[in-house]
């Protein structure tokens, strides 16, 4: 590697925690400010991949003022105290290096990417952009000029349009309803002190971590890391908490009639549980033999398959940090024959549960694919954010197959009966179709 | 504001040769790449890397949208649903069940020129891709049972793109631009002739277009190539190969002699502009030209229409341009969200404005080194992933004739020169050869 630091600095000023993960040339240590730091080693390419990532996100946006966080994580890259816009992106894009902010529910992050011979610049410019932001007034006016564009849009799109309206309906007044990007009401209300306070308040040492996948040596990016970050002061920072969502006591329906159209856009579900939970691997087999696939599984082969009803049909459960949602999606021309289809589907796996031999499948489909979703860069750092995020621990890539095939076909069968609930869900139906055509009885139609 | 850092990093940025500097991240790949022709004409190209114990195998087959007739159009793509269905080897269903046991991934996607299938696999498990493809390839069974519902699936795949307005604005604005050549025709095909496929249309365009000597097999990853070689001709060597010429409509498209323009109203709340110039295709010398041409002009927040028409007049929110790979002359293309509808006739004449200016005075060295920067990088973050690397030398091998241009791409981008970029501006970035497409707000109908 091309930096030139000494080992006894590292071993001195870092708390260097446990190291590989179990075969696996990952490391993780921490900082005396309390800033933990994951190294990926990964020679096969002279580039490297870095994620400073906050573990607080959109959920903790205040009520009124949705797209904060996302606000202020595309700012990051976008100008210091003593660097503006403009020469932070001529020296990034002359590289051909990589510079932005991205935000979810739970985390936001700044990214960098670059050529392993740049990586030193590379990481000054992060580190001062994550020391020394500058939230200028003619970046934050962009940023709300790009993000308002972007809020507007998704109304051009039905598929996020369906997804938007159920999501409203799902999580009521709670975080997880308030878009991550913000809308058209929130984003004019934000100001510059709301992002400097969600800066303050979140971007601590003690309230992140930081990914490097690539061309570096543990050693090496942990004494990168505390020359530039050290001086990071750490801070209290307040927990969110988050109440249950409300399960609708029956079959709830928005119907968006538009005669424009001439296929049926179709979101259903009700809450579900958190990434956390102890069922939530049972539960991903399940929702994965019910609908992880739009060929393969028991929606796809009755919806698509056979009924060649659709190009798509899925379901899957949200993994968040606070109760997320089991969502179906459907596309069709025939949304009558296709909701009945899968609420069908749907209420068999919870009565009678799925078989050996799906199970089996599902069990090779976990194991055999896992290794292919960390063999990329983009693939290992999107898989290491997941495991610190949500402390599934350092042996997580290890043992997630062992984990698998731990799962039995009587835990599955309790996840089916445990977190699908048939008859109560909320249901967003948008298309040319009136709520006669539905078909649907027994249902409470909403405005 | 005091630039400190800016400071010292252009100056030593600026002092560094940096192209030359950096070992090409492709330097290593004529010692990892490998290729074979079995007997029947079927080319074989293995990519050996590795450091994860992954490999993915495709099959490309030199057929696609470019290659239908009118009341045609879609039928390759048709004919890549089917190909999931039956063969001597799956069953209807069976496939992903296969897959899925094995724990791979699998996909099939139709585009202008080819139609490819790929598995992705630990890397001891791709000779069942191997059998998958090989039995794909010669052995699919087209029974008139099996064809309704995927002709159905298919038909709600269209109305997808029906209900998406941004798509139909890429739709139509293509075939307002292009006039003859079969690029303006949408790779799912127009809707009429979606519905109107039947599965004896099928039967005869895979029988056409599916054998080894008109595909490429592609594997990429933790394999050894004599291996992949004995599997390839275990598998694929006793199918008989029969060349299939392709139409050539290099010289087709009549020339165009004032601006076309279309303006599409539907349900929308942002508009989009795309406004295109016909120019030369990868078969001539100056595309290369045009790809430099497409980054100093909207290639990244530093280009000169994004800082013009996004920082500096707030006309708009996002902007790109550049021009397609293509094998015939097509088009170059900006595109634009603008902020308003009412906007529109400003960032239309600032985007000519800066098109001309790009014809008259010179890129600085400093904006072509920014684009040799960029490929240079571009080439080692490509290498990153195994389907990335497949799509990459198979469609440089289907298009330019040879996988080599995965390497020679950066070096034609280094030779190119700012008199090149103008005067390449300048001979087709014309209002007279222009074709503009805009997409703005209908009033709600309910």
């Amino acid at each position: 590697m091309k930096f030139r630091i000494s080992l006894p600095v590292i071993l001195t000023s870092a708390l260097c925690l446990l190291t590989s993960a179990f075969g696996l040339p990952l490391y993780r240590d921490s900082l005396p400010n309390g800033l933990v730091v994951l190294t990926y080693e990964d020679h096969r390419l002279p580039t490297v991949a870095v994620s400073l990532v906050c573990r607080t996100g959109a959920a903790s946006d205040p009520h009124d003022k949705a797209g904060t966080t996302a606000m202020m994580a595309d700012l990051l890259a976008r100008g210091t105290a003593t660097m503006s816009d403009d020469s932070v992106k001529s020296i990034v894009e002359f590289l051909g290096a990589r510079l932005s902010g991205d935000a979810d529910q739970d985390n936001c992050a700044l990214n960098v990417r670059s050529l392993a011979k740049d990586l030193g610049i590379a990481l000054d410019l992060m580190a001062d952009a994550v020391l020394h932001p500058a939230f200028d007034a003619k970046q934050i006016e962009l940023a709300r000029s790009r993000m308002l564009s972007d809020a507007q849009g998704m109304f051009d799109d039905p598929g996020s349009e369906v997804d938007y309206e159920f999501g409203k309906l799902l999580y009521g007044d709670k975080p997880y309803g308030r878009l991550t990007g913000g809308d058209t009401l929130s984003l004019p209300r934000i100001k510059r002190e709301d992002l400097v306070a969600f800066y303050n308040t979140y971007f601590r040492p003690n309230n992140c971590f930081v990914v490097a996948v690539g061309d570096i040596s543990r050693h090496d990016f942990v004494a990168e890391m505390e020359k530039r970050l050290s001086s990071w002061a750490p801070g209290p920072v307040p927990a969110l908490a988050v109440g249950p969502l409300a399960m609708p006591d029956r079959i709830k329906v928005k119907v968006i009639t538009r005669s424009d159209m001439n296929q049926t856009y179709v979101e259903f579900g009700h809450p579900g549980i958190k990434a956390s939970d102890d069922d939530m691997l049972a539960t991903r087999l399940m929702s994965y033999i019910l609908g992880g696939g739009a060929m393969s599984s028991r929606l796809g082969i009755s919806v698509r398959e056979e009924g060649g009803l659709a190009y798509d049909v899925r379901c899957w459960f949200d993994r968040s940090r606070f109760e997320g949602g089991f969502h179906a999606t459907v596309q069709t021309a025939d949304p009558r024959k296709a909701i009945g289809l899968m609420l069908q589907d749907i209420k068999t796996m919870h009565d009678s549960g799925a078989t050996r031999k799906e199970l089996e499948k599902a069990h090779n489909y976990y194991t055999g694919s896992f290794p292919l979703t960390y063999a990329s860069t983009y693939g290992k750092l999107g898989q290491v954010r997941t495991m610190e995020l949500y402390g599934y621990g350092m042996d997580w890539l290890n043992t997630f197959p062992a984990k698998v095939d731990a799962v039995t076909l009587d835990q599955v069968n309790k996840a089916a009966r445990d977190h699908l609930s048939p008859g109560h869900y909320w249901m967003v139906v948008l298309g040319p179709v009136t709520r006669e055509e539905l078909g649907l009885t027994d249902v409470e139609w909403i405005e | 504001m005091t630039d400190h850092l800016q400071l010292w990093s252009l100056g030593l940025l600026l002092l560094m040769p940096l192209a030359a500097a950096l070992a090409s991240p492709t330097s290593d790949l004529e010692s990892r790449v490998f290729e074979y022709d079995l007997k029947n004409g079927l080319h074989i190209i293995v990519y050996v890397d590795s450091s994860a114990p992954v490999a993915t195998t495709s099959a490309w087959y030199k057929v696609g949208s470019y290659d239908e007739p009118l009341g045609s159009t879609g039928l390759s793509h048709m004919l890549e649903h089917m190909t999931f269905k039956h063969t001597d080897f799956y069953k209807p269903g069976q496939l992903d069940r296969i897959i899925d046991s094995a724990g791979g991934n699998n996909n099939g996607f139709t585009s202008t020129y080819y139609t490819a299938y790929y598995e992705d696999f630990a890397k001891d498990r791709y000779e069942l891709a191997l059998k998958i493809e090989a039995s794909r390839m010669m052995k699919c069974i087209f029974p008139d049972s099996e064809f309704e519902s995927e002709h159905q699936v298919v038909s709600e795949e269209r109305r997808l793109h029906d209900n998406y307005p941004a798509g139909e604005l890429w739709e139509l604005f293509g075939a307002t631009a292009q006039l003859v050549n079969p690029e303006r025709n949408p790779t799912i095909g127009w809707s009429d002739d979606v519905r109107h496929f039947t599965v004896q249309a099928v039967r005869d365009w895979y029988r056409q277009h599916y054998n080894p000597a008109n595909a490429v097999l592609v594997v990429c990853g933790d394999v050894q190539p004599e291996d992949v070689k004995a599997k390839a001709e275990k598998y694929f060597g006793s199918f008989k190969g029969t060349p299939v010429e392709r139409r050539d409509f290099y010289d087709v498209e009549p020339k165009q002699n004032g601006e076309r323009r279309i303006t599409i109203r539907k349900r929308v709340r942002v508009p989009s502009l795309i406004i295109g110039y016909h120019v030369p295709g990868v078969r001539d010398s100056t595309w290369y030209a045009g790809e430099v041409a497409g980054t100093i002009l909207g290639g990244g927040e530093t280009s000169r229409l994004y800082k013009k028409l996004v920082n500096e007049l707030r006309l708009a929110t996002s902007v790109w341009s550049g021009s397609g790979v293509s094998r015939d002359p097509s088009l170059f293309e900006v595109g634009v969200t603008p902020k308003a509808e009412s906007l529109i006739p400003q960032i239309e004449q600032v985007v000519q404005t800066e098109l001309d200016r790009a014809g008259s005075e010179l890129a600085s060295d400093r904006e072509l080194q920014q684009v040799r920067n960029q490929v240079l990088a571009g080439q080692a973050y490509r290498r990153d992933n195994m389907f990335g690397m497949t799509y990459w030398l198979a469609s440089s091998y289907i298009l330019f004739g040879t996988w080599h241009q995965a390497i020679d791409y950066a070096e034609h981008i280094n030779q190119v020169t700012p008199e090149q970029v103008r005067d390449y501006c300048a001979a087709h970035l014309r209002p007279d050869n222009r074709t503009t497409g805009i997409l703005v707000s209908a009033k709600e109908t309910k």
